[in-house]
Formats: structure tokens, C-alpha cells, sequence
């Protein structure tokens, strides 16, 4: 914890500084260990230091439990999976659930496991011999069919030949049918004939028929018949086109060589049975064994699908119990172990407020865990630097994160979210202005907000996720863009004289002149923003122009002052004198003797009405400074004015260059004051209680390197301040590009398609309009101003104070991201 | 006049915002400093930009020249 800083000088205010933080150190007892992690990580208040960081993963005292963890959550993976592959959806989560002991959840899991296993393999089974004889049946139908045609030809032929030929033995040949030629043969001769059926992949097909008569040399005959719809393969479990084919052989070894060459081309043969009574018999077994097979298979799915019911009642529940004893076993890692070996001793960052709930915790841990002995709550003294945690809500967390973004703020140093909060919806909505677009953003964000509950615990997109995230914030820039529309006059593009009526009117009764010289103001100015009248009229860009110029460096050197008095709060909080005379009242002087000056005039020439030309003024003020003003002059002894502030701006340069580095010097000097040698390692005061990694006491000073880092400080602030101030002029930029597009889309849309006097022409109109104002301007300059006022704050308002190299205060905490998976 | 009658009702209602945030979101001393500097901000914001509006059409130097078709 570092020293008690400042603090005293203004009163606290929340989201300004860190959370004050602290090193403690926890000795816990083995026994209740693991329910004191478990407690503290109900609280999410602490950050564990890695004390074990040397060991490996494997060297660690709880590798063990880990593994254990790991193959669980591999089950639970796998339930997942299999859950999702049948379509059954994990009951919800409620909050209070009961507790459960890991050993019950990893005996069920191993269960749940084995059984889901021996399922899935049993279904695998029945699923191939199911279309194995869905094969084998389409082969019965379809060799049956050729068969069968084939002796219904051959009955044919038959009973010509036998009108010819009344003697022959005509029965053999009904049995034979392609063997017609062979009318007398002799059976010592009679070539033994066989067949084979089966099928074929149908790409394969044409390269099966000819290898087959390439190895036979010839001597097969080969029939293939197409089946019309794909066939699921048994081997592979896909649709695959099949063809059923019939191959006649003669001798043993034709027959082996046709054996392998289907195997090899993985065509799958059935028996087949010439006799038509025996096929019959074949078709109708067949049939049978595969309703039997269907019935079995479906109550086989049945059981799997209850099986996985039940699993996925209590699937979110396992789920998070694994998860957290994995969290909790990592932590445990994290302990050192004491060398009695009988407590653990745990080290982390946590805020002082949360003091008495960690003890709380620690006390409840042991009487829980039944333990003889209390743990152990001390507070280390340490110089290292705590992490930064800020308390937010939900409103305030999402400008938190736009900041941290950046870099998160050094400890206790001043935090620009507070300021940004306002800061940033406002100059978005200077570059968005449009009352009407500031509505429908407003209405789309209520939506958003008011939905928040139900929105929260679904799982979104990406790109909705971070509207919904950031919808506070789009609220906010909603609001102030109605306000500044309001300003700028601007309801989609069209002004409305709302508050009282415009100032300008005519010359004279005739208004010949309102073309070529103009009106003249005769009323009152506009009370409340810009008058109506400017829309559309040929001077209203030079107009305009000039004023959101203008406006826009009295804005951007506002902020900059802003930033340069939060310098001047961080040097009182951390007690840094030399800071405040010798950085923040040069910086002062520096930029509001040029761009402050510059800021007077042009309220001055607004007031006066003045026709001095502030370019002129300004350069001329570096050129020829003793020169006349004569015409350029706006107030009385302006050139002694202009004088002085040039002589401050240059004197300040060189008091922020040059004392601070030898100031810094002095003091490093005075407080290592007679230390000419370095001191020895502290030896007999290394307890313990030292953190380890803490530093030693004498710290480095290079004077060359702070001066170099001191000129570089000088001469960005010296230079930053004329380009950070142009940097301004994109809230011109893009406020006129806005109401350009905006203008455009009304006119050359809306009023175009009003003008053809037709309905299907307006309607169309009205929607090519809806369209490019949602997708333009809503969204894409949204998404433009969102990133331009980023920039203007992360860079121009933040590089005059911010340093930005803390790290954020990570508590131990069981509050998993939806898609965190180890 | 017109200027400072303005003025003087911004700054009313940025004290009736204050109070109305006070009453509404009490919630500890460094809160209600967080939430006053917050209102205190918008308000100053708000009336910058009106004021700066306001200003810049009190004494003209280009004057609104209409266009030809109206």
C-alpha cells in the first residue's frame, strides 16, 4: 500500500481516484482451504498473486484435482455435443440451486458416460445391418427383375424354337436361358457356371465392368441395373448412387479374381438364389428382419433420447460446478504452501473497504469446514504499485471501459471518466445536431434500456452485444443531440421557428433587394439557437461556417483547459510542487496567452460587431508585433495587450523546460543524503512479511534521461497546443457534413418525389429516404461522430494530464462469460 | 437583455436539476459530489453552446441573402 498521498485538499469524490488498496496476506489452514477460496470467490474482492509463479504446471500442489477437473469438463463437453447433435435443449440454470459434492457429479458423469458410449456404439451396429439389408433386398428386387425378364424371353424363344424343333429337352433351357446356342451339349463339356450380385457405386461402375473383363481375359458376361434413389452405404452411413449388378463366371479362379476386385472397389455382394420360390422366401424373410431392425433401432433412439433428457436437466448445473472447482483449484494453486506444511499462505490486492467482508468470509470458511484454528488476515506494506479499481454501475461502466481502453489510469491518479461522462455525448451530439435523428436514436435506445432484463440473459450477436453494452451512453448522446438540434435548427434538415419568429425581414415593403443584398436584422435575436431563416439561402454556408468554426475553438480550448487544471489536481493529490509551478502555471499561461487570447477576440467581435479581420490579428501578432492595428483594432491598447501575452507565452517555454530536471536532481540528492555507496541487500530484515519482487531501496536517476523526457514534454505541449486546437475544427467538419447529407436526402428525395404529384412515386420516394437516413445518417455517422469524439478526448483532452499505465484490479470471481470455455 | 434573462434561467434550472438529483439519487457524500459535478458539467456545456450561438447572431456581419427560386 503507498504512503497516505494527498486526499486532504478537496473532498472525495466517487469515480474520481482508484478504490484505495491494499497487499494483505491470508494464512489459511489446509482444511479449510478450499471453502475459503470458494467463499472468496463468492465475493469476487480479491486478486490472487501467483506466489508459486517458478513452478510448471505439473511441479504445482494440486495438479492432480486439475486433471480430475479437466477430464470432467471433457465429459460434460462430450454431453454437450451429443445434446446438441440430438437436438435437446439444457434446462436453464436457476439462481439457488443446491449444492453439490464434485465426487457424486464425477461418479454420475463416468455413468452418464459409459452408458451414452455403449448406446450410441449398440445403434451404430443396428444402423448397419439395417442398410445392409435394405441393400440386400433392393438387390433381390432388381436381380430378380432381370431374372426374370430374362426367362420370360427365354420362354419365348423357347416355344419358337420348340414350333420348329418339337423334340428338344426344352426344360434344362428354361433353367438356362443364355445358354440358348449350347442346344446339344455334352455334359462332360458342360462348363460349370456361377454368378455373383451385388452392388456398385455408380461412379465406379463403368471402371468396375472393365477391369472385371480386362482380368477375366473376357469371359464374364456383366448386367448392371441403375437404382433410381441414392442408397445409404452401410460402411460410410451416406447417400450414395448405387447400381445392382449380376456377373456370370466360369471356373474357381475367375471367381476369386471377381472377389477381389470387389472388394476393392468396395462393391458389396448378397447371395442370390436362382430358384423363383427361394427368392420369394429371401424377399419376404428380408422384409421382415428389417421392420423388426426399424422397431429396434427406434426404441434404441428412444432410450438415448431420455437418456440425454435427463442429463441435460442437470447439465447447466454440473456445468458451473466444474467450472468453479476448476477456478478453485487454480487459485489453490496460487498458494504457497507453509513449511510445516500444515496452511496455505495466500497473497493478493484488495480494496481497504472490503476488509471486514474478507474477514467475515475467512471466519465463516472455518466454522464451516469444522477447522480447530482460524485464518490469518494481515495487512503487508509494500511499494509496489496496487491495481486500479473503480466502483461502477451500470450506467457508469460503459464510459469506463471507452477510458480504459485508452490505458487504465495509474493508481490514484485522476480519472477523465467522470468528466467524459458529459463531456463525451456532448460533443457527439455538437457534430450530430439533429433534433429529428436525435429522436429516433432516443426511441431506439429506450427500446434497449427498457428491455434490459430480458436482453441481458439471452446471448446476442457481436455487434449487438456492444450496442447493448454501450446503451447508457447512446442514451446520453441521444439527449444531447436533441438539445443541440434544438440549437442548430435542425428537424431533418428543416427549420422550424419554434421559439419566437425570425429576426430577419425585408428591406422595404417590396423585398426587390432579398436576392441580391438581403434581409436585415429587425427583431430581437433568435432567443434560442439558430434562425430559422438561414435554410436555404445563398449566404448561409459563409455564415455558418464562421460560426461553428468558431465555436469549435472555444469549445476545444475550453477542454484543454479542463485537462490542464486535472493536471493541476493530480499534483496536489500526490504532493508534487514542482509540478504545479513548474508544469501546470506555464502550461496555463502557455495556451490561454495564445488560444485563450485568440478565444476573447472572437467573443469580442461577436459583441461588437467589429469588422477586424482574427487571422490577421493573430499572425501579425508573431510577425511585426510593434506594428499599428489601425482597422484589425477590437479594444483600446490592444498592441500593449498583444505585446505582453507574446512576452509570457515565450518566457513560459523555457520554466517548462529547464527547472524541473535539476529540481528533481536536488531532491533524489537531498534524500539520499551521505549514501555514497549503495546499500547492502537487506538480509536480517527479509521476512516474510516483504513481498517478494519488492524493490530495493536505492532507485536509478539518470539526469540526461530526465531532461531528454522533459524537452520532449515541452516541446509536444509547445506544438500540441496549435495542432490540438485545429484538431478542434472536425466538430465543424462533421456537423457540416451531417446537415449537408441530411439536406440532400430531404431535398433531392423527399421533395422530388412530392413534386411528381404520384402515389406509387412517393411511396417510393418515402422509402429510398427511410433508408438512406437509417443507413447514413444514423448509423454510419453515428458510428462516425462516436469515433471522432473518441478521438478528441483520448487524445486531446487526455495527453494534457492523463499517464495511463496502471493495470486493472482483476478480483478472483466466479463470473463466467457466457462463451468462456477453459 | 435577451442575453442575460437567458442566462439567468439556465442557471435556474441547473440549481433545480442539482437539487432535483440530490433528492432523488442521495446516496453518500461522494456520491452526491459525483452526481453534482455531473449536472454541474452538463449544465455548463448546454449553455456554452447557446451562449456562443446566442453571441455570434447579435451583431451580424453577413446577412441572410435568399436564393432565387423563392
Amino acid at each position: 500500500m503507498g504512503e497516505s498521498r494527498g486526499g486532504g485538499c478537496c473532498p472525495p469524490m466517487d469515480l474520481m481516484r482508484s478504490e484505495t488498496m491494499q497487499l494483505v496476506q491470508l494464512i489459511v489452514p489446509m482444511e479449510s482451504a478450499h471453502l475459503t477460496v470458494s467463499y472468496l470467490g463468492d465475493l469476487g474482492l480479491v486478486q490472487f498473486k501467483d506466489l508459486n509463479s517458478e513452478k510448471s504446471p505439473f511441479q504445482r500442489t494440486y495438479a492432480a484435482q486439475i486433471k480430475r477437473c479437466g477430464e470432467m469438463a471433457r465429459k460434460i463437453r462430450f454431453f454437450k455435443d451429443q445434446m446438441s447433435k440430438a437436438g435437446v435443449i439444457p434446462k436453464e440454470l436457476l439462481e439457488k440451486e443446491s449444492d453439490i459434492d464434485l465426487d457424486d457429479v464425477e461418479v454420475k458423469l463416468g455413468e452418464l458416460e459409459a452408458e451414452l458410449v455403449e448406446i450410441n456404439a449398440n445403434n451404430d451396429k443396428l444402423q448397419r445391418s439395417y442398410n445392409e439389408l435394405m441393400e440386400y433386398k433392393l438387390v433381390l428386387q432388381k436381380a430378380g427383375e432381370f431374372f426374370s425378364s430374362a426367362h420370360r424371353s427365354a420362354t419365348a424363344q423357347q416355344r419358337e424354337i420348340e414350333s420348329e424343333d418339337s423334340q428338344q429337352a426344352g426344360d434344362d433351357l428354361l433353367e438356362s436361358p443364355l445358354l440358348q446356342e449350347e442346344k446339344s451339349i455334352d455334359s462332360s463339356k458342360q462348363v460349370k457356371l456361377g454368378f455373383l450380385t451385388g452392388l456398385v457405386p455408380r461412379e465406379k461402375s463403368m471402371v468396375f465392368e472393365r477391369i472385371l473383363f480386362r482380368a477375366t481375359r473376357g469371359n464374364i458376361f456383366i448386367r448392371q441395373t441403375v437404382i433410381e434413389e441414392p442408397v445409404i452405404d452401410p460402411s460410410s452411413g451416406e447417400k450414395a448412387e448405387k447400381n445392382v449388378f449380376v456377373v456370370f463366371y466360369s471356373g474357381e479362379r475367375a471367381k476369386s479374381k471377381i472377389l477381389k476386385i470387389c472388394e476393392a472397389f468396395g462393391a458389396n455382394r448378397y447371395p442370390f438364389s436362382e430358384d423363383l420360390g427361394k427368392q420369394a422366401q429371401m424377399i419376404t424373410e428380408v422384409s421382415g428382419r428389417l421392420s423388426e431392425l426399424k422397431t429396434t433401432i427406434d426404441a434404441g433412439l428412444g432410450h438415448r433420447d431420455i437418456l440425454l433428457q435427463t442429463i441435460g436437466d442437470k447439465f447447466e448445473l454440473w456445468n458451473l460446478k466444474v467450472r468453479k472447482e476448476k477456478a478453485i483449484y487454480h487459485t489453490l494453486n496460487m498458494l504457497s504452501l507453509d513449511v510445516t506444511k500444515k496452511c496455505l499462505v495466500a497473497e493478493g490486492w484488495s480494496p481497504v473497504f472490503a476488509s471486514n467482508e474478507i474477514q467475515d468470509a475467512l471466519q465463516r470458511a472455518a466454522f464451516d469446514s469444522n477447522s480447530q484454528v482460524g485464518s490469518i488476515f494481515q495487512v503487508l506494506r509494500t511499494k509496489e504499485s496496487p491495481p486500479t479499481y473503480f466502483r461502477t454501475n451500470k450506467f457508469t461502466s460503459a464510459i469506463q471501459e471507452i477510458v480504459d481502453a485508452y490505458g487504465v489510469a495509474k493508481y490514484q491518479e485522476a480519472n477523465p471518466g467522470v468528466f467524459t461522462i458529459v463531456t463525451f455525448p456532448f460533443l457527439f451530439a455538437v457534430m450530430f445536431g439533429d433534433w429529428g435523428h436525435g429522436i429516433c436514436i432516443l426511441l431506439a435506445t429506450m427500446y434497449l434500456i427498457l428491455r434490459e432484463k430480458k436482453l441481458s440473459s439471452q446471448k446476442l450477436g457481436d455487434i449487438m452485444e456492444m450496442a447493448f453494452g454501450g446503451r447508457y451512453v447512446i442514451l446520453m448522446m441521444s439527449l444531447f443531440s436533441i438539445y443541440t438540434g434544438l440549437i442548430y435548427n435542425e428537424f431533418f434538415s428543416i427549420p422550424y421557428p419554434l421559439f419566437a419568429p425570425s429576426a430577419y425581414d425585408c428591406r422595404d415593403a417590396s423585398c426587390s433587394e432579398a436576392t441580391t443584398i438581403g434581409l436585415i436584422k429587425v427583431r430581437d435575436t433568435y432567443p434560442f439557437g439558430l434562425d430559422p431563416v438561414w435554410h436555404g439561402t445563398r449566404s448561409e454556408l459563409p455564415f455558418l461556417n464562421s460560426l461553428k468554426m468558431k465555436m469549435s475553438i472555444l469549445l476545444g480550448v475550453s477542454q484543454m483547459n479542463l485537462g490542464i487544471i486535472m493536471s493541476y489536481f493530480n499534483a496536489r493529490f500526490f504532493k508534487s510542487s514542482v509540478n504545479i509551478w513548474f508544469q501546470f502555471i506555464p502550461q496555463m499561461i502557455f495556451l490561454n496567452s495564445l488560444f485563450g487570447y485568440l478565444s476573447v477576440l472572437i467573443i469580442i467581435k461577436w459583441c461588437t460587431g467589429s469588422q477586424a479581420d482574427l487571422y490577421h490579428v493573430m499572425i501579425y501578432m508573431f510577425l511585426s508585433p510593434t506594428d499599428e492595428l489601425g482597422e484589425n483594432q477590437l479594444f483600446p491598447h490592444q498592441k500593449t495587450v498583444q505585446l505582453v501575452l507574446l512576452f509570457l507565452a515565450l518566457v513560459s517555454v523555457p520554466c517548462m523546460l529547464l527547472p524541473k530536471p535539476f529540481i528533481l536532481k536536488k531532491q533524489h540528492e537531498a534524500r539520499h543524503q551521505g549514501q555514497s555507496y549503495a546499500p547492502l541487500d537487506e538480509t536480517d530484515e527479509s521476512l516474510h512479511v516483504e513481498t517478494t519482487g519488492g524493490s530495493h531501496g536505492h532507485e536509478e536517476f539518470e539526469f540526461s534521461e530526465i531532461f531528454v523526457h522533459q524537452l520532449i514534454h515541452t516541446i509536444e505541449f509547445v506544438l500540441g497546443a496549435v495542432s490540438n486546437t485545429a484538431s478542434y475544427l472536425r466538430l465543424w467538419a462533421l456537423s457540416l457534413a451531417h446537415s449537408e447529407l441530411s439536406s440532400v436526402f430531404y431535398e433531392k428525395v423527399l421533395l422530388l418525389a412530392w413534386g411528381y404529384n404520384n402515389v406509387l412515386i412517393l411511396i417510393l420516394g418515402i422509402m429510398v429516404f427511410i433508408f438512406a437516413t437509417v443507413g447514413v445518417l444514423l448509423v454510419m455517422e453515428t458510428l462516425s461522430a462516436f469515433l471522432h469524439a473518441l478521438r478528441l478526448h483520448w487524445v486531446e483532452f487526455q495527453n494534457k494530464f492523463y499517464e495511463g499505465d496502471g493495470y486493472k484490479f482483476a478480483p478472483f470471481t466466479f463470473i463466467f462469460t457466457a462463451n468462456e470455455d477453459e | 437583455m435577451g442575453f442575460l434573462i437567458t442566462t439567468l434561467i439556465f442557471l435556474v434550472v441547473g440549481i433545480i436539476a442539482s437539487l432535483c438529483v440530490r433528492i432523488c439519487f442521495s446516496r453518500g457524500p461522494s456520491t452526491n459530489l459525483l452526481h453534482l459535478t455531473l449536472v454541474i458539467t452538463a449544465t455548463i456545456c448546454c449553455w456554452m453552446m447557446w451562449a456562443i450561438v446566442y453571441i455570434a447572431q447579435m451583431n451580424p456581419l453577413i446577412v441572410p441573402i435568399l436564393s432565387e427560386t423563392e
